[in-house]
């Protein structure tokens, strides 16, 4: 839709610019299904793990702790592949903004480019922020 | 107002915890399957199915909602951008505001008392009842202008925001008064990070009412959207302990279950009968969530 939509407001010289569009459009689709398929995975392998440890999800959880994340997995233990499991479900969507840039960048559209841009400044604020306040 | 809790220590497939996963997943699986069937996300049920039915703190329940809100998205996306409906460059544009009012409404949600935040929820939920209650089955579409109408403005700044909202439209419709969206979104996205939920409920009538987008993409560019409101929300939960793992995981996985149940039987399904069904939930749940807030 938006690839003829670029067709009917730009230039014929433009077709490069809508080309680029769509394959933009479809490199980020397969990244949301691959992404979100990733992790619900990795949370479905934690809630296993949860269940044969006979966690009770309403008890206390474990503090988000990304430094223990590679022993966590390494010892089969939930809590790392629930944290990241989680650290991948609010990356997906950055990581979607991350690839547009890349392609609004390559096809010369300078406009979304730095609209993509700003939106993975806000979101790396909002990790600066939340961690100062978090120390 | 019930809650599972342990009868002494922690064992291999403790009957509770057992119970307690699979009722997470069951709440989310309804949640997911009603949001998808009626086009919300499914915060507007997680956020009540955690604080009224499981005893959960408000803030906790926001926290792992702004997860399934994600959830929601990814799956939905995805497959709304491979059909070419959602409006990749318009939903990118709006979502640098929404992104903005959600990092604010993050930290605010940590300010404000959480009965607040309760009563707020409860007249949430109360309008969303009354205007899915009074919808229409097809609601008309907006008139298409194919003019340039508002955005046929020649002169000074008029004529940048005129080629942008010329460069944000599509076949059949005209963006206009982009003004407008930015600040639905901006409202969107503090609405979001504050109460849990996708946003969509301001998004799609701006998108549609307002700015001239047919309902169909809004409600795409929409789901499109509320990955990126919901996740600067869901950061700074994140890193400041606001998301509980344990509670977080089951239920997204519900949700995730669910909403793909629900794009798969969409057409199967009566939308009327559970229109007025999810209206006497919500209205139900809205007076619960009152009465928690001022008891």
């Amino acid at each position: 839709m938006n690839g003829d939509g670029l067709k009917s407001h730009h230039p014929p010289s433009d077709l490069a610019v809508a080309v680029d569009e769509m394959s933009i459009e479809r490199v980020v689709a397969r990244l949301l299904t691959v992404g979100t398929y990733a992790f619900v995975a990795l949370l479905a392998v934690g809630t296993a793990l949860m269940v044969v440890g006979g966690v009770q999800p309403l008890g206390a959880s474990p503090r988000f702790d990304p430094s223990r994340i590679g022993d966590d997995i390494a010892h089969l233990r939930a809590a790392g592949f629930l944290s990241l499991g989680l650290i991948a479900v609010v990356a997906t969507p950055a990581g979607r903004v991350l690839v547009s840039l890349i392609g609004y960048a390559r096809g010369g559209e300078r406009l979304m480019a730095v609209i993509s841009a700003l939106i993975l400044a806000v979101i790396a604020l909002s990790v600066a922020l939340a961690q100062g306040f978090a120390a | 107002m019930w809650r599972f809790h342990a009868e002494g220590g922690r064992g291999p497939l403790q009957a509770n915890g057992v119970i307690e996963v699979l009722l997470l997943i069951g709440g989310g699986v309804a949640a997911g399957l009603f949001g998808s069937l009626l086009g919300l996300g499914g915060g507007i049920l997680i956020v009540p199915l955690l604080t009224l039915g499981f005893g959960l703190p408000l803030i906790t329940a926001v926290g792992v909602s702004l997860v399934c809100v994600i959830v929601t998205s990814g799956a939905a996306a995805g497959v709304y951008l491979e059909r070419r409906v959602a409006n990749l460059r318009l939903g990118m544009t709006l979502e640098l505001f929404t992104a903005i009012g959600a990092l604010t409404g993050g930290f605010i949600a940590f300010l404000v008392p959480e009965r607040f935040l309760e009563l707020l929820f409860a007249a949430l939920l109360g309008y969303v009842g009354l205007t899915i209650g009074r919808r229409r089955d097809a609601d008309p579409e907006p008139e298409i202008d194919t003019s340039g109408g508002a955005s046929g403005r020649a002169d000074g700044a008029g004529n940048s925001v005129a080629a942008l909202e010329a460069r944000l439209s599509a076949p059949g419709y005209r963006v206009r008064r982009l003004g407008f969206g930015v600040a639905g979104s901006l409202v969107a996205g503090v609405v979001s990070a504050l109460l849990g939920i996708g946003g969509g409920l301001v998004k799609v009538p701006v998108m549609h009412v307002v700015m001239g987008v047919p309902l169909r993409v809004a409600t795409a560019t929409s789901n499109l959207m509320i990955g990126i409101t919901a996740s600067a929300g869901a950061i700074v939960y994140l890193l400041r302990g606001g998301i509980e793992p344990y509670v977080a995981a089951p239920t997204a996985i519900g949700v995730f279950l669910g909403a793909t149940l629900g794009s798969r039987t969409a057409h199967r399904i009566d939308l009327r009968v559970l229109r007025g069904l999810f209206v006497v939930i919500l209205l139900y749940t809205a007076v619960q969530m009152l009465l928690r807030g001022l008891s």
